[in-house]
C-alpha cells in the first residue's frame, strides 16, 4: 500500500522519458485517468452499483512520415516499454505521408487558453456522497411512478458520473493536462393502458448533479411516454415535421460527421466543394464551440494539443468551413481548428466535433405548432445508424410523435418512417425554435426544435 | 494467471458484509487493428489490457468494481469497497474452488499476436486495388482488419473455477461509387472466432468485389416506395429482422423488468408455425461463438422458438435465478470493465423447406431486401426498425430495379406472425450488437423469408 499516488501527467512524462531515450523520432503520449461511478435503480432498489478507478496511455510515434499507435491499460514500466515497442513496430506498417508530424504552434488557429478551466471541473462534484446520489436517483423513480397512474415500470434509471484528468506530452514541447467532471441522470419510463404500451425517456447532464431538476426530468419522461399511448399508424403522405430538439440534435450529429475535413478530403462528404454555398435557409447558424462555458465537450486543447476555439460552420445558412485537425489542415494549407478528437486512449486521434449546435431562432415551440396546418410533431426517432447513410445522403428512419392538425396537437402516431435526403432535409428547414437543448453523444450536440417542410412519411 | 489462494480470499472479502454471490473475472487482452483509405495504410494500432472485474450480488442488487491491474493490494482494496456497500443479513462463505471447468480450447492455426501486421496491410492493399479495378465509377475504398486475443479466468463463491480463451478476427470494407453526382455505397464484412486462417477460404478481396458490386449496382437505384408491401428478406444479414423483432425481447433482463412484449409467453404461440429459432454459441468458428460465457457457464444451443411456440428466454445467472429458469449460458460482457448481461450469440431462424426462387416468384409486387445496415428495437413495445442497404423491386415474381436505401419498420409480435414463407438456404452474417453501453460480437442468420406485409420507409408515395 506504499504506492505513490501518481498523476497521469507523471505517467506521460515517464513514457516520454523512455521514448526520448529510445530516440524513436517524434512522439506523443496521451493519458487519461478517471474515477467513475454508476448506479442503476429498479423498484426502489439498487439494481447495480459500480466503481472504477482507471488509467491508460496511448502512444503515437512519427517516424519518417509514418505513424504507429499503441495503448496500454497497465502502467507498470515493463508494459509502457512494450507499448512503445509496439507503436514503433506499427509505424513501419503505415503509409508514409509528408503531412504526418506533430502539430506546431504556428499551425494553431485559436489562441491558447480561451476556455476557463474552472468551467470544466466542478468543485461541488465531491459534495455528493454515493448515498446521496443513490437517494436522488431513487427519488426520481418514485416521482415518475407517482405522476401518472399509467406508468407501469421504470425500465432504466441510471446515474453515472466521473472525474477525470487528461494529459498530453509530446516531443515538440507540449506538456499539459486538465481535469474535468461530469454527471448524468437518465430515466426511461414504460406506460400502459388497456390496449397499448408506450415508452419515453429523458435525462439531464452537467458538471455535477447540483443543478438537476428531478421534477422536470420525471415530468418529461412520463409525458413523452403517456402522450403516445394509443398511437396508430397513419397513411403514407407528405407532411410538415416539427422535430423535437433531441430529434433535431440527432440529425445534427449526422451532419457533424460529414463536416469534418477528414470526411471531405476522403470523398465521404456531400459538403465537398461547397464552401460558401447556401445549404440551409438564412435563419440557420451552426457552431462548433470547444470553449462554451457550460459545454460538456469544452477543453483547453484538443486530442493532439491544439487550442480549442469557436468555429462558425454555417453562417446565415452558408457553409463557411470544415472542422480540422492538424493533418487535414496541412492538406488544405490552413491552420487547425482544434478538432482532433478521440473516444479514449485506445484510439489515435481522428477529426470530430466538440460542442456542436444550432443557434436558437425566434419562433416559440407553440407558435410553430400554431402555424402548422397538417404536420407531425416528431418526439423520437429510431434507427439513425441503420437508416441514414451519411455518404450517399439517404435518410429513412423510424419515428413516433403527435399529429398536428389546424394548429393544434391531435392524436398520437407510431410505426411510421420519415424519409428524404440530407441536402433536401437541410434546405427544407423553415423555422427555428428558441428552446435549445444539448445531448451528450459523439461530443455535445445541441439544437432547438425545428420545423421541416414537406417530408415523406411512410405508414399504411 | 493468479494465485488461487488470493482468489478465494477476495471472494470471501466480497461476502464479508453479506451477499449471495461473489465473482472474480480476470482478463488479459491484446488487440490489433489497421485500416486503408485513400490507398493509404493508417491507424495501425495495437493494445494491451489486463484487469479484473469483481462482482457481488446481494438479493436483487449487483455491486461491481474493476481494476486495471492484478496487484493484490489493489484487488483487495476494491473488494473491501464493494463489501462496504452491502448491508445484508445473508452470510455466506465462498466454497472451495473445486468445480474446475477446463473447457476445450479453441484450435487456432494462425494466432493474431504472432501474425505480422505487414501481411494484414498487404491484404488491405489488395482489397483497395481489387475494388478500384472493379469499375471506374468507384471513388473511394475504406477497409479495416481488427483482431483480439483474450484470456479469461473466472472464479465464483459457488466454487466455480474456469479458464477460457477467445480469438477473433474481423474484416470490413466500404466502397463508394459515383455517377453524375449520385453517390452510393456498398459494404461487406467477414468475422470469425478463429485466427488468421479466417482468410484461407474467403479472401478479403472477394468481399471487396462484392461490396464494389453493390455500390455500382445501387447507382441506378430508384426511389424506394413508401407504404405497406410484401417484403422478401434475403439470407444471412437478413437475420437482423429476428434479432430486433424478437431476440432482444427474449433477453431475460427485459423480462425481469417487465420491459418486454414477450413476458409470460413461454409455451405460447408467438410466431408463424413455420418459424423455428435458435441461439447457438457452440457453432465452431462462428463470430458470436464462445466456449464458456462471461460468467464461466458452459455455452449451449438454445431452442428459442419451435413451430411458432416460444420455448425459452436467453438468460444469465442473475435473471435465471430471479425467474426460476435454467441458465442458458448467455451471460456476456464486453470486457472485465463490464457487468455480464443476457445477450444473444449466433441467433438465427432455422431453415425451412421452400425454395428461395419460389418465394420471390410468389410475390406480385413487393421488395426484395438483400443487404442491411443494422437495426434497433424498443423491447418494451416491440417496435423495431432495420435498414436496407441493397434492395430491389419485385414485380410479377421477378426481381427488377434496385431501390435506394430505406428503413423497414414493424412491431415484433405482429411481424413474427406475418413471416409466411421460410426457404432452405440458411446463411449467417457477423456484426456488433450494442446494449447498455456494451458492444459485443454477434451473429445473425436466416434463410430467405417472406414477410406478408411490412411498412417500407421510402420516399415514393
Amino acid at each position: 500500500m506504499r504506492e505513490k499516488k501518481s498523476k497521469i501527467l507523471d505517467y506521460c512524462d515517464k513514457a516520454a522519458g523512455m521514448l526520448a531515450f529510445k530516440n524513436a523520432g517524434q512522439f506523443e503520449v496521451y493519458g487519461i485517468s478517471s474515477t467513475h461511478n454508476e448506479a442503476g435503480i429498479f423498484n426502489e432498489n439498487i439494481e447495480n452499483l459500480s466503481f472504477s478507478d482507471t488509467k491508460g496511455l496511448g502512444i503515437r510515434i512519427f517516424k519518417n512520415g509514418r505513424i504507429g499507435y499503441s495503448y496500454t491499460s497497465n502502467l507498470e514500466d515493463s508494459e509502457i516499454k512494450e507499448c512503445i515497442e509496439r507503436a514503433a513496430d506499427n509505424s513501419e506498417v503505415s503509409t508514409e505521408d509528408i503531412y504526418n508530424y506533430l502539430p506546431e504552434e504556428s499551425e494553431f488557429f485559436y489562441p491558447k487558453e480561451i476556455v476557463d478551466r474552472k468551467c470544466l471541473f466542478s468543485e461541488k462534484f465531491n459534495d455528493f456522497s454515493i448515498e446521496q446520489k443513490i437517494e436522488i436517483a431513487k427519488s426520481l423513480e418514485k416521482k415518475a411512478k407517482k405522476i401518472d397512474k399509467r406508468v407501469s415500470a421504470v425500465a432504466d434509471l441510471i446515474y453515472d458520473d466521473s472525474i477525470s484528468e487528461t494529459a498530453i506530452v509530446n516531443s515538440a514541447g507540449f506538456r499539459d493536462s486538465y481535469k474535468s467532471t461530469s454527471a448524468f441522470l437518465y430515466i426511461s419510463v414504460i406506460s400502459r393502458d388497456d390496449s397499448d404500451t408506450s415508452t419515453g425517456d429523458y435525462f439531464d447532464c452537467a458538471r455535477d448533479m447540483s443543478s438537476f431538476d428531478i421534477d422536470d426530468i420525471a415530468y418529461n419522461a412520463v409525458t413523452r411516454s403517456t402522450s403516445l399511448l394509443g398511437a396508430k399508424k397513419i397513411k403514407s403522405q407528405k407532411m410538415d415535421l416539427l422535430l423535437d430538439s433531441f430529434v433535431s440534435a440527432q440529425f445534427l450529429q449526422v451532419l457533424a460527421g460529414i463536416l469534418t475535413a477528414d470526411a471531405v478530403q476522403k470523398g465521404r462528404s456531400l459538403f465537398r466543394g461547397r464552401i460558401e454555398s447556401r445549404i440551409f435557409n438564412k435563419n440557420i447558424n451552426i457552431i462548433d464551440d470547444g470553449t462554451l462555458s457550460y459545454g460538456l465537450s469544452s477543453r483547453p486543447f484538443d486530442s493532439e494539443g491544439v487550442p480549442k476555439g469557436k468555429t462558425v460552420v454555417f453562417e446565415d445558412g452558408v457553409l463557411k468551413t470544415y472542422l480540422y485537425n492538424s493533418y487535414t489542415a496541412r492538406k488544405d494549407k490552413r491552420p487547425s481548428t482544434g478538432n482532433a478528437a478521440r473516444a479514449s486512449y485506445k484510439s489515435p486521434p481522428h477529426t470530430g466535433i466538440s460542442n456542436f449546435y444550432l443557434l436558437n431562432g425566434i419562433t416559440s415551440f407553440s407558435d410553430m405548432i400554431k402555424k402548422t396546418n397538417r404536420g407531425l410533431y416528431v418526439t423520437d426517432i429510431i434507427g439513425v445508424h441503420s437508416g441514414i447513410n451519411p455518404i450517399s445522403g439517404q435518410i429513412s428512419v423510424g419515428a413516433k410523435g403527435l399529429l398536428i392538425e389546424k394548429g393544434g396537437i391531435s392524436c398520437p402516431v407510431k410505426e411510421i418512417t420519415i424519409a428524404t435526403d440530407i441536402l433536401s432535409f437541410c434546405s427544407s428547414i423553415t423555422d427555428i425554435g428558441n428552446d435549445l437543448k444539448f445531448m451528450p453523444a459523439g461530443g455535445y450536440t445541441g439544437s432547438p426544435s425545428v420545423l421541416v417542410k414537406n417530408i415523406t412519411v411512410s405508414g399504411s | 494467471m493468479i494465485d488461487t489462494r488470493l482468489v478465494k480470499k477476495i471472494l470471501n472479502i466480497l461476502l464479508k458484509s453479506g451477499g449471495d454471490f461473489s465473482e472474480i473475472f480476470i482478463q488479459k487482452k491484446t488487440s490489433n487493428s489497421l485500416n486503408i483509405e485513400d490507398g493509404k495504410i493508417e491507424n495501425v494500432s495495437s493494445g494491451f489490457e489486463l484487469g479484473c472485474g469483481l462482482r457481488l450480488i446481494s438479493e436483487d442488487s449487483t455491486f461491481y468494481a474493476y481494476v486495471d491491474s492484478l496487484q493484490s493490494d489493489k484487488l483487495i482494496n476494491a473488494a473491501k469497497i464493494l463489501s462496504a456497500a452491502v448491508n445484508c443479513s445473508t452470510m455466506l462463505k465462498a466454497l472451495d474452488l473445486t468445480k474446475k471447468i477446463y473447457p476445450q480450447q479453441l484450435i487456432i492455426k494462425k494466432y493474431p499476436s504472432i501474425y505480422p501486421q505487414t501481411i494484414k496491410s498487404e491484404y488491405l492493399v489488395e482489397v483497395d486495388r481489387n475494388a478500384r479495378d472493379f469499375d471506374n465509377k468507384i471513388i473511394q475504398v475504406s477497409a479495416g482488419i481488427s483482431d483480439i486475443e483474450s484470456e479469461e479466468f473466472i472464479a465464483n463463491s459457488e466454487g466455480l473455477l474456469t479458464e477460457n480463451s477467445n480469438v477473433k478476427v474481423f474484416f470490413s470494407v466500404n466502397v463508394i461509387a459515383e455517377k453524375k453526382g449520385e453517390i452510393r455505397t456498398g459494404y461487406k464484412s467477414i468475422g470469425k472466432t478463429c485466427g488468421y486462417e479466417i482468410f484461407d477460404n474467403k479472401k478479403p478481396y472477394d468481399a471487396a468485389l462484392e461490396a464494389a458490386g453493390i455500390a455500382v449496382k445501387m447507382l441506378d437505384a430508384i426511389n424506394a416506395p413508401a407504404g405497406s408491401l410484401p417484403v422478401v428478406i434475403g439470407p444471412g444479414f437478413g437475420g437482423v429482422i429476428f434479432h430486433e423483432a424478437c431476440g432482444h425481447g427474449l433477453e431475460a433482463d427485459a423480462i425481469v423488468k417487465d420491459a418486454s412484449v414477450y413476458k409470460d409467453k413461454i409455451g405460447k404461440k408467438i410466431a408463424n408455425i413455420k418459424i423455428n429459432a435458435i441461439d447457438d454459441p457452440t457453432i465452431a468458428g462462428h463470430w458470436g461463438s464462445y466456449v464458456v460465457d462471461g460468467e464461466g457457464f458452459p455455452s449451449s444451443k438454445t431452442l428459442l422458438i419451435e413451430n411458432g411456440v416460444l420455448k425459452s428466454y436467453i438468460t444469465d445467472l442473475k435473471s435465471s435465478k430471479k425467474l426460476g429458469l435454467s441458465q442458458t449460458g448467455n451471460g456476456r460482457r464486453q470486457s472485465y470493465r463490464d457487468i455480464p448481461l443476457p445477450r444473444m450469440s449466433n441467433t438465427y431462424i432455422e431453415k425451412g423447406s421452400e425454395s428461395p426462387d419460389d418465394i420471390i416468384r410468389s410475390v406480385k409486387k413487393g421488395i426484395f431486401a438483400k443487404e442491411f445496415a443494422g437495426g434497433q428495437v424498443d423491447p418494451a413495445t416491440g417496435d423495431f426498425v432495420f435498414g436496407i442497404s441493397e434492395g430491389y423491386i419485385i414485380e410479377n415474381g421477378k426481381i427488377s430495379e434496385p431501390v435506394k436505401g430505406a428503413t423497414l419498420i414493424g412491431n415484433g409480435p405482429e411481424i413474427l406472425e406475418k413471416i409466411v414463407s421460410v426457404a432452405d438456404n440458411l446463411d449467417f452474417a457477423p456484426g456488433f450488437c450494442g446494449k447498455a453501453g456494451q458492444s459485443i460480437a454477434n451473429e445473425v442468420g436466416q434463410p430467405t423469408i417472406l414477410v406478408e406485409r411490412m411498412t417500407v420507409g421510402g420516399t415514393a408515395v
